[in-house]
């Protein structure tokens, strides 16, 4: 009867950033990214990619509430980095990985129905 | 930093098994947040078609509306043309309405009992108004005679004079809305296993003291060369972490007797589709799906790092 929609889970409400960034007013070189309507998988391959970034000195995510559908991403770098950047990165080499999985994959299913 | 330093891997498949509604495959050089990742997406995120709205005309069955409506809306549909078609909610072809081309398929069903004989209505039954969305066939090809054979997915049995005629609309979804949108009757991997045995230590043991700690796992993990004695292993991924070689090797006083470790960038993925998506593509439409929400948390352009709080030593502090 008062249950939420099962939709919102996954789309982002009019007027509400994907994700909006917010630097840490006490810390330098950190910052606190909210991600609309994500959990653990987006979350999780995030954080440990970032923690793949020698320059990355705190990454982790956590999901504040079960019924607020988003995650919040904080990051702290060194001075050679920013989180904005180690941000970016980890998006950009998760994306890399994910274009060679798919190649992999899709040489693997021509190879085995070659063999087969 | 595009093309800077890159810290992405690159990940590397062998498929073992590959059926249309199975896969097995081997995934490495990649970490368990991954392989966790794809498993989530390929059970709730892959976009499937299923029947979302019935409107009967009539039912003198022994099923209500909603019996019937719900069986309807689990049946799996063939649904190659998911990733293209536009989610019902999104759609401005039909302003919401969800029945337009677009966004929906139509299905119909007239069936009347009009024998003695109690009368199947099942997934065959239905009609669809696009050939490329249409109940799954889930008959066997080798066996092609048997007259159990090349039959649908019961919907309701009618008896003599009884009618079921109804309009249904299929909708494109994901399984994270409702489980009849999920395309994967299961997807689960496993660490692949590293198992070494302390010879030294196994040495120490009769063959009967072999024996009973072969006999120890639920599963057939160990064996005992017939030739040899020694004990070696046949099958390390019959091995279930349930850790009953170890408890029984300290039973009999010889903790370290075998080190069994889960190898961290390894699984072995097994992938089993309902038929409405075939397994080797849902594994690729998995990937494209996880690709196209990395797209969808990327940074703004009009998002600015504000470092007005810390002004000059701010600047000072980046060496700008």
């Amino acid at each position: 009867m008062n249950a939420p929609d099962r939709y919102e889970r996954f789309v982002v409400p009019e007027g509400t950033k994907k994700v909006s960034y917010e630097r840490d007013t006490k810390i330098i070189n950190a910052a606190s990214f909210t991600i609309e309507r994500e959990e653990h998988t987006i979350g999780n391959i995030l954080r440990m990619q970032l923690h793949r970034d020698p320059n990355v000195l705190f990454a982790g995510y956590k999901l504040p509430h079960p019924l607020q559908y988003k995650i919040i991403v904080r990051i702290h770098t060194t001075s050679q980095s920013s989180p904005m950047q180690a941000y970016n990165q980890s998006v950009n080499d998760l994306d890399r990985e994910l274009d060679h999985l798919k190649s992999a994959f899709e040489a693997e299913m021509l190879k085995f129905s070659r063999d087969y | 930093m595009e093309g800077g330093v890159s810290y992405a891997r690159m990940p590397r498949v062998k498929i073992r098994e590959l059926k249309d509604d199975y896969a097995k495959f081997e995934l490495r050089d990649t970490d368990a947040s991954i392989a966790n990742a794809l498993r989530r997406v390929m059970i709730a995120e892959v976009p499937t078609v299923a029947i979302d709205l019935v409107e009967i005309e009539v039912n003198s069955s022994v099923l209500n509306d909603e019996f019937i409506a719900h069986r309807l809306g689990l049946i799996p549909l063939t649904s190659e043309r998911a990733m293209s078609m536009r989610f019902s909610r999104d759609c401005d072809a039909c302003d919401g309405d969800g029945q337009c081309e677009f966004c929906s398929v139509e299905f119909h069903l007239r069936v009347k009992c009009m024998t003695d004989q109690t009368l199947d209505v099942t997934s065959k039954d239905l009609y669809s108004s696009d050939p490329t969305v249409s109940p799954v066939d889930f008959s066997d090809p080798s066996a092609t005679d048997s007259p159990d054979n090349n039959r649908g997915i019961i919907i309701v049995k009618l008896r003599r004079g009884q009618e079921l005629k109804l309009r249904a609309i299929a909708r494109k979804g994901i399984g994270k809305d409702h489980a009849k949108w999920s395309p994967a009757a299961t997807v689960t991997f496993m660490y692949e296993p590293e198992i070494h045995i302390n010879e030294d230590l196994m040495e120490t043991l009769t063959l009967e003291e072999k024996r009973e700690w072969v006999d120890s796992s639920p599963t057939r993990v160990f064996e005992i060369d017939p030739v040899t004695q020694q004990v070696m292993v046949v099958d390390a991924e019959a091995y279930t972490y349930d850790d009953e070689v170890l408890k029984k090797a300290e039973a009999m006083g010889k903790p370290g007797l075998v080190e069994i470790i889960a190898r961290q960038d390894s699984f072995i993925f097994t992938v089993e589709s309902t038929g409405a998506v075939k397994a080797s593509q849902l594994v690729l439409n998995a990937i494209e799906i996880l690709k196209q929400k990395l797209d969808a948390v990327r940074l703004s352009e009009d998002t600015v790092e504000a470092d007005d709080q810390f002004g000059e030593l701010g600047a000072h502090m980046r060496g700008g």
